[in-house]
């Protein structure tokens, strides 16, 4: 199964979603599936998560989508435990898994999910309830389908191939920079929740 | 005068806590309760340590602010920041070696334009009896400095109120990080141990 596929079936029902995108190859595939206000880039390794988690809190009329790689949830793996806490019902949390570091030199560097490690477990001893692994892209839909349908959170592991990384790398810029999005996102969200 | 110095030592109640018998100035814990609601705190982020465990409490016991539980203090910043990204005013309390854990995370909210409020208990200088302290002690205002986060050491318990007032009058107006670090005096009873 590879990454881009399932990036795009998730940017297709997000529907401008606030999101958190881990640093990676990601990132440009949701930029140019459709770039939304409501989306931070990039961000700091152990960070997509507990920041998808503050606004999933402090929002939570709203869907809060993060995507995490298993490299960038594997940094900060505590957020699970806070995340099963406080139940937040509208948080999503999707973790690409292709076993490395793939954007890092060679790309080969592998993370411990290689030798064993299943992060969807760890979600569960954490205390989550609603977890899945998937493996192929048909059960990636439907479980992702789940996911936007019913109540979270949710952390749903896709076990995906790494043959985005030639063509994805370098092929995209992302459409704002970091100083940018902090400005853009926290607009976007007050005229958002100032028209209700 | 501000509030809390309008608090007689007569009316003074003391909040004690855990096995260690910490005895909290409550009046130093009703004006952080009072100045975070002034300011219009509405969101907070805690990893519990004894120095602000009497102020998490009290916040938690009284409720009008959201307060949140996190597993490590960058991961609560981080969780702060997204709050602020949709319109809340946030706070993050923590030991003052939560700064040190932080570095990363509040680089990214200066450069991303995401600001919160920090107030962590311990500084460099006053207070500081113990060795195990000396990690903390060396970590909380430096990376403060190093990041030109600018913070203010209280020294009263009668400034509380307006230091938060304005500390987060500079968090929205400058949307900068902004901290406020907390000597053990100001908090906790004149002369226990601790």
């Amino acid at each position: 199964m590879n990454r881009t596929d399932v990036l795009r079936y998730i940017a297709g029902l997000r529907n401008g979603d606030p999101m958190i995108i881990s640093p990676g190859l990601a990132n440009y595939t949701i930029a140019e599936a459709k770039d939304e206000p409501l989306t931070i880039y990039n961000m700091e390794l152990p960070y997509t998560t507990p920041m998808a988690l503050g606004i999933a809190l402090g929002w939570p009329e709203r869907r809060v989508i993060a995507i995490e790689g298993d490299g960038s949830l594997l940094s900060g793996l505590g957020v699970l435990s806070t995340v099963a806490r406080y139940q937040p019902k509208n948080l999503l949390i999707f973790v690409f898994d292709n076993g490395a570091y793939l954007t890092t030199g060679s790309g080969k560097a592998p993370t411990a999910t290689l030798f064993g490690t299943d992060i969807e477990q760890l979600g569960r001893a954490a205390g989550m309830k609603n977890t899945r692994t998937v493996h192929d892209l048909d059960t990636a839909k439907d479980v992702v389908d789940a996911a936007f349908a019913q109540p979270g959170p949710w952390l749903v592991v896709a076990k995906v191939d790494k043959q985005d990384r030639p063509a994805e790398r370098g092929a995209h810029s992302l459409p704002m920079y970091v100083y940018e999005a902090g400005l853009v996102f926290h607009r976007a969200a007050l005229q958002e929740r100032s028209k209700k | 005068m501000s509030k809390a110095r309008e608090v007689k030592s007569s009316q003074r109640s003391v909040a004690s806590t855990g096995k260690a018998g910490v005895r909290y100035r409550q009046e130093a814990l009703e004006a952080f309760y009072d100045g975070f609601k002034a300011a219009g705190i509405d969101f907070a982020v805690f990893l519990p340590d004894s120095m602000l465990d009497g102020v998490e409490q009290l916040m938690i016991e009284r409720g009008g602010i959201d307060i949140y539980e996190c597993s490590r203090e960058d991961e609560g910043i981080a969780m702060a920041m997204g709050a602020f990204l949709v319109g809340k005013h946030p706070v993050a309390l923590m030991e003052g070696s939560g700064i040190g854990l932080s570095a990363l995370i509040l680089a990214r909210g200066i450069v991303q334009k995401t600001p919160i409020l920090l107030v962590a208990g311990h500084n460099s200088t006053l207070g500081e009896r113990y060795d195990y302290h000396g990690a903390t002690r060396m970590v909380t205002e430096p990376v403060l400095r190093a990041l030109d986060i600018p913070f203010h050491v209280l020294f009263d318990p009668a400034d509380i109120r307006r230091v938060i007032a304005e500390a987060h009058a500079t968090v929205v107006g400058q949307r900068i990080p902004v901290g406020i670090l907390l000597p053990s005096h100001v908090i906790r009873e004149i002369g226990e141990g601790r």
